[in-house]
């Protein structure tokens, strides 16, 4: 490992009972030339102070210490139910101090609002959902539907709120998966709920607009810190941090206006099932508009895409109603697959550690036709997950009056409840 | 509520340890259909890691046959090179391998490690991050 990660392996090494004897090069060992690294295996391990190479040739042949031959794994304990008794003031300071926020203010989650919470599903409060970490190798914390309730009371959610919420939860996926290269995350809910809840798929339904969209998408980022145990310089690893990580781009497909399939049924759900898709990946370009003549927006989304300089082939497309009616009846797709085809067709396959994954191409409708213009991202499709489980058989619990910000579109039958 | 209200009935947010490490391919995933790729990130009960030994220790390298193993994060195989060259400067009595594990990063090897196992003496793999 490099020096930058000793104090991450340490951790790692001590958790996992298995005292693995490292020697640290300097930081970083990508990026630079052969000249460097000649320096790097010629000079000391920066932690140390000591020469490199002899270092590893010490861990090779000095007798194993007692601790090493007597390893012991470290048992996290079982955390208590309850915080210990403290005054409001203080109990806002230790959620932030702790990590456990993005550091915004937070619903504090007593008792009685998380029964509240709960009244958004008939799944008991000690169901396990998952288990979850930030990173491929540490220990997962495990969640019951108690504790995503806590979690969605600290983002503000309501009762409606809590079928996605907990769907999130059973994806065991962090939104933000650590890594030096900074992931960023988007969500796209499909299906009924989406109007039923009022999540914007439209105008503006990736800024901050809409009470679903915001509150929805900070309880994944909640989650991820306290299921997913995200400690920054200590497992969490991102150098930039990504803006995405603070909602994860939560938003609805506007499939009322989609001239192909939505999005879960390409995945294999049925129209009338409520999902939620997830994606990964780096890199956003929002500003994507056409040229004129033919195959102008086709030509320029492959111009676009093949100038992200992304790890991994393909990407996901979200396309404003407008150029996907374009794509459609203009350009000649009939379908979202043989658009896809000819993409793939086209892009570049970027060669590097992920290179060997299959190449995929999503595509995405969201917006609210103000425009024909196309975001492209890198993200990588991961999983669609969905909700319906998770909804009381007596329907959404919504409040006696639900909260709506002021509308940037209206569903057409009236459910989203905007009068 | 107050800022000096006191409460004592504030729920703890974070998640209870599992006893279960590593986040891809894991059999016992509950509430999702989601069919992971079995080839990456083997995991590992807390159970099953005790117990789990380092190997014993060399006199010396001499004569010795030692993989040098680069994982394939930017700059492993280059650093790897540069180490197998210090090898060969300073102690050319070390017969060296040079292996790349195959796969992404993030991919387990059971073939090289029991190659290893098999045809080895030592081992350095690296550089990670």
């Amino acid at each position: 490992m490099t020096a930058k990660f000793a104090n991450y392996v340490a951790r790692d090494t001590d958790s996992h009972g298995m005292p693995v004897r490292y020697a640290y090069p300097p930081y970083p060992v990508g990026w630079v030339s052969k000249e460097v690294l000649r320096g790097y295996v010629d000079g000391n391990d920066p932690v140390t102070g000591r020469l490199l190479m002899q270092e590893m040739v010490e861990a090779l042949t000095h007798p194993l210490t007692d601790d090493e031959k007597n390893p012991k794994v470290a048992k996290r304990p079982k955390r208590p139910r309850l915080l210990k008794k403290d005054t409001v003031e203080n109990y806002k300071r230790m959620f932030i101090e702790n990590g456990w926020t993005d550091g915004m203010p937070i619903e504090l989650p007593t008792e009685e609002r998380v029964a509240e919470m709960l009244k958004g599903t008939d799944h008991p409060p000690d169901e396990v959902i998952g288990r979850m970490s930030v990173t491929t190798h540490e220990e997962r914390y495990e969640y019951t539907v108690e504790k995503v309730a806590v979690n969605a009371v600290m983002a503000g959610a309501r009762p409606e709120h809590f079928p996605v919420i907990l769907a999130l939860a059973a994806s065991q996926e962090p939104s933000m998966p650590s890594s030096t290269t900074s992931f960023g995350r988007m969500v796209i809910v499909n299906g009924p709920i989406r109007n039923q809840i009022a999540i914007n798929c439209g105008a503006g339904a990736f800024s901050p607009f809409n009470f679903a969209n915001s509150v929805i998408g900070r309880a994944y980022t909640l989650m991820s810190f306290n299921f997913g145990n995200a400690k920054i310089n200590q497992n969490f690893t991102a150098t930039f941090g990504n803006v995405t990580n603070y909602n994860n781009m939560f938003a609805g497909e506007n499939e009322e206006e989609t001239p192909w399939e939505p999005l879960h049924v390409e995945k294999g759900f049925k129209p009338e099932e409520s999902t939620v898709s997830l994606f990964r990946g780096w890199n956003i370009n929002h500003l994507g508009m056409g040229t004129a003549g033919p195959m102008g927006t086709s030509n320029r989304m492959i111009d676009v895409m093949n100038g992200l300089p992304s790890m991994v082939p393909g990407g996901t497309f979200v396309l404003d109603p407008l150029t996907a009616k374009h794509l459609k009846e203009l350009e000649g797709f009939k379908t979202k697959e043989e658009f896809r085809q000819w993409l793939l067709e086209r892009l570049k396959k970027p060669q590097g550690p992920f290179a060997m994954r299959p190449a995929t191409i999503n595509l995405v409708i969201v917006g609210g036709e103000w425009n024909p213009m196309f975001t492209t991202t890198d993200f990588t499709y991961t999983q669609t997950v969905s909700i319906d489980k998770w909804i009381p058989k007596k329907g959404i619990c919504f409040d006696k009056k639900p909260i709506r910000m002021p509308a940037p579109v209206t569903c057409k039958d009236g459910t989203c409840g905007i009068r | 509520m107050a800022e000096n209200d006191v409460l004592d009935n504030v729920l703890d947010p974070v998640g209870q340890p599992s006893g279960i490490f590593g986040r891809i391919s894991d059999p016992t995933s509950v509430n999702t259909g989601v069919v992971l790729d079995p080839c990456r990130q083997p995991t590992q009960k807390l159970s099953s890691m005790e117990g789990q030994l380092m190997a014993p220790r060399l006199d010396s390298l001499d004569g010795k046959v030692v993989y040098l193993v680069e994982t394939g994060f930017h700059g492993a195989k280059d650093f790897m090179e540069q180490a197998a060259g210090w090898f060969a400067r300073n102690m050319p009595l070390v017969k060296i391998e040079s292996r790349s594990t195959q796969g992404s990063i993030f991919t387990d090897d059971p073939a090289l490690w029991a190659e290893i196992e098999g045809k080895g003496d030592a081992a350095i793999i690296g550089v990670g991050g």
